[in-house]
């Protein structure tokens, strides 16, 4: 261990500071610069029918008499102490509120990655263990089309079938543990095409390899070759695949969250943005841009860890 | 047959022994595009004037086809009215999209260094950020309506039309009637336009069908939210969101828009795999 291996496992993370960086500098200098060319920002703050007082107050709290790049370089400073001000809403702290409603968000989101996993990967594996055969061919068809299915369709669908019709399962909130089962399909039915596709491909790859050939060829049985052999490379692909479409499945989050009323980021963001709430909208765009860079370099040392030829390349 | 060969820089022969996924997809694209504009010109009158008298109909009511909705509102005509607002939506976003995802990826490719590694930052930060979070974001504070909401989605996805162009840029680059070009010392715009770009076009045309596809589901998800359209405006998101006070009543409130637009979609996605069949265009890059 040492040196040799920590530094590869690592080496990607320096360029995902870079990301991070500009990402959270540009995405909070578009918004600064979008709030003041929509108008009056202490007049959009204040909300409808706000006195004339109000508005002055507003526009003094905020400083937003001042210069145009005084208040910017103020506004960049008080957001490098993480200072977002407090909401408008309701006076709490804007980055509290907005880390409070964190772990819903994470937790349905990992639930729906599990989920997702253990559907895709062995739906996968049988679609590309034998592509050619007509039954799988036409299942890789039904995927296909299920991946034009939008995943917050697919929600409402669900409520429809099991919370309406049913009446089997809630269909809003996060009480009991019933109740996450529709979100968390809702959420993975976003992925679970790609995924499936990702795998099978990836599957039916390996299966023309030379080392395949060899071990059927050494008298490996099917499933030994699929286990030991043809799934280690479907598993690498579907990390891949996991990390790069995070961003995808926040997207979703946010309908998700929406459509179940549940209490997590997205929903926090959606309601924030509804009623220009910008100290809570800044936060979250901040926590999630940095929550985006921490699953991808999740990913990038998850992959150097099961991957020895990424950590070679690397160094 | 000939004509086509002479205008296309790839041989795009449609009937008979076209891929079934080109046929049906692009019957499908064909008749949206039939009826979007067929709605443009002539919109249905009952789309936003409902009798009280026939609210909550089942599909399958005469002269309702698709039944209707709280306000007695034709549930048919309200996605029919809706379908210019996405059509025109999404072909703006995927236009800007294609445009600047394109050049930015072609320049990438074709020049290293520092003009590489700018857009490849470019691309990897935009790509890593939730596109739906961003478009939120921007169109609560700069407004709803049809440019705004055009131009954001157009904005927050021109990465993925980046990342496949500059993978196949660098294909192209490499062939030998490229380097044969650079050696008779043509110069770069000139090999950018005679040589990469037409080569590129399949892989663009199988790229329009899949990012025109993903604009439809953004700008529904954004409706949904309730940043589409004003809520005069018939869209399909818009359809979607009123449908879920209704969910125990009438069903169908959900059921038509939310089948319109899987058919969009599943359409889109067969015309874009039928096209790379045909085309045989690698597309390196694409999620």
């Amino acid at each position: 261990m040492g040196q040799w291996f920590v530094a590869p496992i690592l080496a990607p993370l320096s360029r995902r500071l870079v990301e991070l960086l500009v990402l959270l500098f540009c995405v909070t200098t578009l918004l600064f610069f979008l709030v003041r060319l929509a108008g009056d920002p202490a007049v959009i703050m204040a909300g409808e029918g706000a006195s004339q007082q109000d508005v002055a107050a507003i526009r003094q709290f905020y400083g937003f008499d001042q210069p145009l790049i005084l208040q910017y370089v103020h506004y960049l400073a008080r957001l490098a102490r993480l200072d977002f001000g407090q909401s408008i809403s309701n006076g709490l702290p804007a980055l509290r509120m907005v880390i409070e409603r964190l772990p819903a968000t994470l937790l349905l989101a990992i639930a729906a990655i599990a989920m997702t996993a253990a559907i895709a990967v062995p739906l996968g594996a049988w679609l590309g263990a034998r592509a050619e055969r007509p039954a799988r061919r036409g299942a890789a068809t039904l995927v296909f089309i299920a991946q034009g299915i939008p995943g917050y369709v697919v929600g409402l669908l669900l409520i429809q079938l099991f919370a309406v019709e049913l009446g089997w399962l809630p269909s809003i909130g996060d009480e009991t543990r019933v109740s996450w089962i529709l979100p968390t399909l809702t959420l993975a039915a976003f992925l679970v095409p790609k995924l499936t596709r990702v795998v099978a491909t990836s599957v039916s790859e390996s299966m023309n390899e030379d080392y395949v050939r060899t071990a059927a060829a050494l008298g490996l049985s099917d499933a030994a070759i699929l286990w030991r052999h043809v799934l280690p490379n479907a598993v690498l692909a579907a990390t891949a695949l996991l990390g790069t479409q995070f961003a995808y499945l926040f997207s979703g989050a946010l309908t998700t969250e929406v459509i179940f009323a549940w209490p997590g980021l997205g929903r926090l963001l959606v309601n924030s943005v509804q009623v220009l709430d910008f100290p809570v909208v800044q936060a979250s765009v901040f926590v999630v841009g940095a929550l985006v860079f921490a699953v991808n370099a999740l990913t990038d040392i998850a992959l150097r860890l099961i991957d020895p030829r990424l950590r070679r390349s690397a160094a | 047959m000939t004509t086509a060969r002479g205008v296309l820089p790839f041989r795009l022969r449609l009937p008979l022994r076209a891929p079934w996924q080109l046929m049906a997809g692009g019957i499908i694209v064909a008749i949206l595009v039939a009826l979007a504009l067929f709605s443009f010109f002539a919109p249905p009158a009952d789309a936003t004037r409902g009798s009280l008298l026939l609210r909550f109909r089942a599909p399958g009511t005469p002269g309702l086809l698709l039944g209707s909705d709280q306000l007695g509102r034709s549930l048919g005509s309200r996605a029919l009215s809706g379908l210019p607002w996405s059509i025109g939506i999404a072909s703006v976003a995927t236009g800007i999209a294609l445009l600047l995802g394109t050049t930015l990826g072609v320049l990438g490719a074709f020049y290293g260094g520092r003009v590489r590694a700018a857009v490849g930052l470019a691309v990897d930060t935009v790509i890593a950020f939730p596109a739906l979070v961003l478009a939120v974001t921007v169109i609560a504070v700069i407004g709803r309506g049809f440019w705004p909401i055009a131009i954001t989605l157009g904005l927050s996805t021109w990465p993925i039309a980046a990342r496949v162009a500059r993978a196949a840029a660098l294909g192209i680059l490499a062939r030998d009637y490229v380097t044969a070009a650079k050696l008779l010392g043509v110069g770069p715009i000139a090999i950018l336009l005679t040589h990469v770009l037409p080569a590129l076009l399949p892989v663009l045309l199988v790229m329009a069908a899949f990012i025109f596809a993903d604009m439809l589901i953004l700008e529904s998800a954004l409706s949904f939210l309730g940043l589409g359209p004003p809520l005069s405006t018939p869209s399909w998101g818009n359809m979607l969101a009123d449908s879920r006070q209704f969910l125990t009543q009438a069903p169908w409130m959900m059921l038509v828009p939310a089948g319109c637009i899987v058919v969009a979609v599943v359409g889109l996605n067969l015309l874009g795999d039928g096209l790379a069949a045909r085309t045989q265009a690698r597309m390196t890059g694409m999620p």
